[in-house]
């Protein structure tokens, strides 16, 4: 009995805690939406509810700053660059981690060296290389220069390497082509961690900024990372703009999210313990 | 079709750098690429202002690109490293002597004839010099004056109509105002180096040396100004504290009645209006040198890789010309460029420009210099310290001072 209780107390306490936390966490996405249903003068007001709550914000967002336009060229852009950079690291991740070639481990730590340069030391670079192709507003220049992803590769290896190698073997032995192995064996095995890594990427390509805004120059082909960066002006916000703008930026990530968390999750702790 | 536009845009770029290949020449027509950050609201007056510069010059096509002001810089650096930068950018003022001194602007004073130069605000057209030489021609600019909320000032027995005309008698306005146990403060500061350079303007501190080698920021003029400042918030404790990481900020605090006055730029007015408050506008309080604001805003500039420097050039004074700045300060709420354009806005009928108008007449620019932003950065973490109390005012702006002078002296 006085086992039970204390652990009835003990859940009861969690619980609270985790909903004290849960509050201090969706605070801000709340105050999100209130403020995009709010009036552009009442944009600082403390009040928990609009008094007049309008969807005028939503409608220009939409209608006067071409929403709409930017969203779709974020989601072509976000989901290509996702999809691609995931089959890549996946192919590329299976043969580090279960074919042997000539210099395979120091080619993997070379590799694996190139994630100390940050990422704003190639954007100059590979701006260069975009003139000199020609791309310039293009989704090609928006997608394509991010589709070689080292951390995704290494993270498709170290999970493939605990994938037991006589599975591969046997199949093999069955008569199994390559591409029998990868598709039958490596990919259904490793749909989590393939799930976490296609979350990853699209919600880095979602959020990208300064990438999109350098290889575009018209405002038809801005996503929405850019867009939401136009309500801000030397001296001003417009806050229920931005917010609302905001609102539907989530969106996806917000559904995907919803519907997968579990590999969100999954990738924060993966690589943490290895086997 | 989306294609077929990137295609053809494709082309003209590439059209205009064989173009420019063969020699350019007569400067009639061709097109002008423009990058700008305009907001909302000035967007569309600015895109009719183009057309109308179409209209005036048959053959050329004005393409104006619109960046949000976030990326606008990192963007043309990185379009300098590959010369695909537009002919005519328009950037911060802040930005223009970097830019000058890299050498990636065309200098203007031969396209700029110098009658025309003397009608353009003396203030905004410093903006645009560097080391002697017309970089741009300014398309914007701003100040600071007090903004104050009227029926607080009713409330506390004041006379609204009738904003500190010192720093003394807005610290004694402030006494009055400022109610601790409802969170009611006299005043809320913005903690930055150009947001205190009122306050160094006043009592008479300059930023830099002439020659730009030296920070004059420990003057003692300089440390009492800055003291004045820390006193507000520990001494009188009329200011809020709108400086702290998580504090109520100027606007915020302005527009729920928090605090009763703040320093803002002509920008707010249009905002603080829709909120419905009744607020009134007046100078910087003056110190021992008098009522001086800094000065901000915007230049437009012509890169050295344009193909069409001439025309480019008579846009940037198409924007500045009579006409048209009085067009847009009347339209947006703005100053005006142009001194000529300034007699139209009159006190009856806009009370609150006008008195931005006349704040700009004893305006301070900003010294050319283009390490701005990194001063800024050296000084913001000092007079942080020195307004939470971990260090002294003079030893938060020496070693500020020290910080500056080293990297003006290239170490």
């Amino acid at each position: 009995m006085a086992v039970q209780r204390t652990s009835v107390w003990k859940t009861i306490a969690l619980y609270v805690g985790l909903t004290a936390a849960a509050i201090v966490v969706l605070f801000p996405f709340f105050w999100m939406v209130v403020t995009a249903f709010k009036e552009p003068g009442q944009a600082f007001s403390t009040e928990l509810f609009p008094t007049g709550p309008t969807i005028s914000n939503f409608k220009r967002v939409l209608g006067d700053f071409g929403f709409g336009r930017y969203f779709v060229n974020s989601v072509i852009v976000a989901t290509t660059a996702a999809a691609f950079a995931t089959l890549f690291a996946s192919l590329a991740g299976y043969v580090f981690a279960k074919k042997q070639f000539f210099m395979r481990d120091r080619l993997f730590g070379l590799l694996l060296l190139s994630l100390m340069i940050p990422g704003m030391m190639y954007v100059v670079p590979q701006f260069a290389i975009i003139t000199k192709l020609g791309w310039m507003n293009t989704y090609k220049a928006m997608i394509i220069p991010h589709l070689a992803n080292v951390f995704g590769l290494f993270l498709m290896r170290q999970y493939m390497l605990t994938i037991p190698s006589e599975l591969i073997e046997a199949a093999e032995m069955d008569g199994a082509s390559e591409r029998q192995v990868f598709t039958t064996i490596m990919v259904p095995l490793s749909i989590p961690i393939i799930a976490t890594l296609f979350l990853l990427t699209f919600q880095f390509h979602w959020n990208n900024f300064l990438w999109q805004l350098i290889v575009t120059n018209v405002e038809r082909l801005y996503t929405v990372p850019v867009g939401l960066a136009m309500f801000k002006s030397a001296h001003e916000e417009l806050y229920t703009l931005k917010m609302a703008g905001s609102c539907i930026s989530i969106l996806p990530i917000a559904v995907l999210f919803f519907f997968a968390q579990r590999y969100f999750i999954e990738g924060m702790t993966m690589g943490a313990v290895k086997e | 079709m989306k294609r077929m536009t990137a295609i053809v845009c494709t082309l003209l770029l590439a059209g205009l750098v064989l173009w420019g290949c063969g020699g350019g020449g007569g400067d009639t027509s061709g097109t002008l690429t423009i990058w700008q950050t305009y907001n909302d609201e000035e967007h569309p007056v600015f895109k009719e202002m183009v057309a109308r510069f179409e209209e005036s010059h048959p053959g050329v096509t004005v393409e104006v690109v619109r960046l949000p002001f976030a990326g606008a810089e990192p963007k043309i650096q990185t379009a300098l490293t590959t010369r695909t930068e537009p002919d005519i950018a328009r950037v911060d003022v802040s930005f223009l002597p970097k830019l000058a001194s890299k050498n990636a602007l065309l200098a203007l004073d031969e396209y700029v004839p110098a009658e025309y130069l003397a009608d353009i605000f003396p203030v905004a057209l410093q903006s645009c010099m560097y080391d002697g030489q017309l970089y741009g021609l300014p398309d914007q600019t701003n100040g600071l004056c007090l903004f104050y909320n009227r029926e607080m000032f009713r409330e506390a027995g004041l006379d609204p109509d009738t904003p500190p005309a010192t720093w003394d008698e807005l610290v004694s306005y402030g006494q009055r105002l400022t109610d601790k146990d409802e969170g009611i403060f006299g005043i809320g500061l913005t903690n930055s180096l150009w947001w205190s350079l009122p306050f160094f303007y006043t009592y008479g501190a300059d930023l830099l040396s002439d020659d730009l080698m030296h920070c004059t920021l420990n003057t003692p003029e300089a440390i009492a100004a800055f003291q004045l400042k820390v006193d507000m918030f520990e001494e009188y404790g009329i200011e809020g504290g709108a400086w702290r990481a998580g504090g109520i900020t100027g606007d915020v605090g302005f527009q729920n009645g928090r605090y009763a006055m703040i320093l803002n730029g002509p920008w707010a007015v249009e905002s603080l209006k829709r909120t419905g408050i009744d607020f009134g506008v007046g100078l910087i309080p003056a110190g021992p040198a008098g009522s001086h604001t800094n000065v901000g805003g915007n230049d437009l500039v012509v890169f050295k890789t344009s193909q069409h420097p001439e025309l480019a050039a008579e846009f940037l004074m198409f924007v500045a010309n009579e006409e048209n700045q009085r067009n847009w300060a009347l339209t947006l709420g703005q100053i005006p460029v142009n001194t000529k354009a300034m007699d139209a806005i009159t006190s009856e009928e806009h009370p609150y420009l006008s008195t931005f108008v006349e704040q700009m007449q004893t305006a301070i620019p900003r010294p050319p210099t283009p390490f701005y932003p990194e001063i800024e950065n050296l000084f913001i973490p000092e007079m942080q310290a020195a307004l939470d109390g971990t260090k002294s005012v003079e030893d938060a702006i020496n070693t500020a001072v020290g910080e500056v002078d080293k990297l003006l002296a290239g170490e």
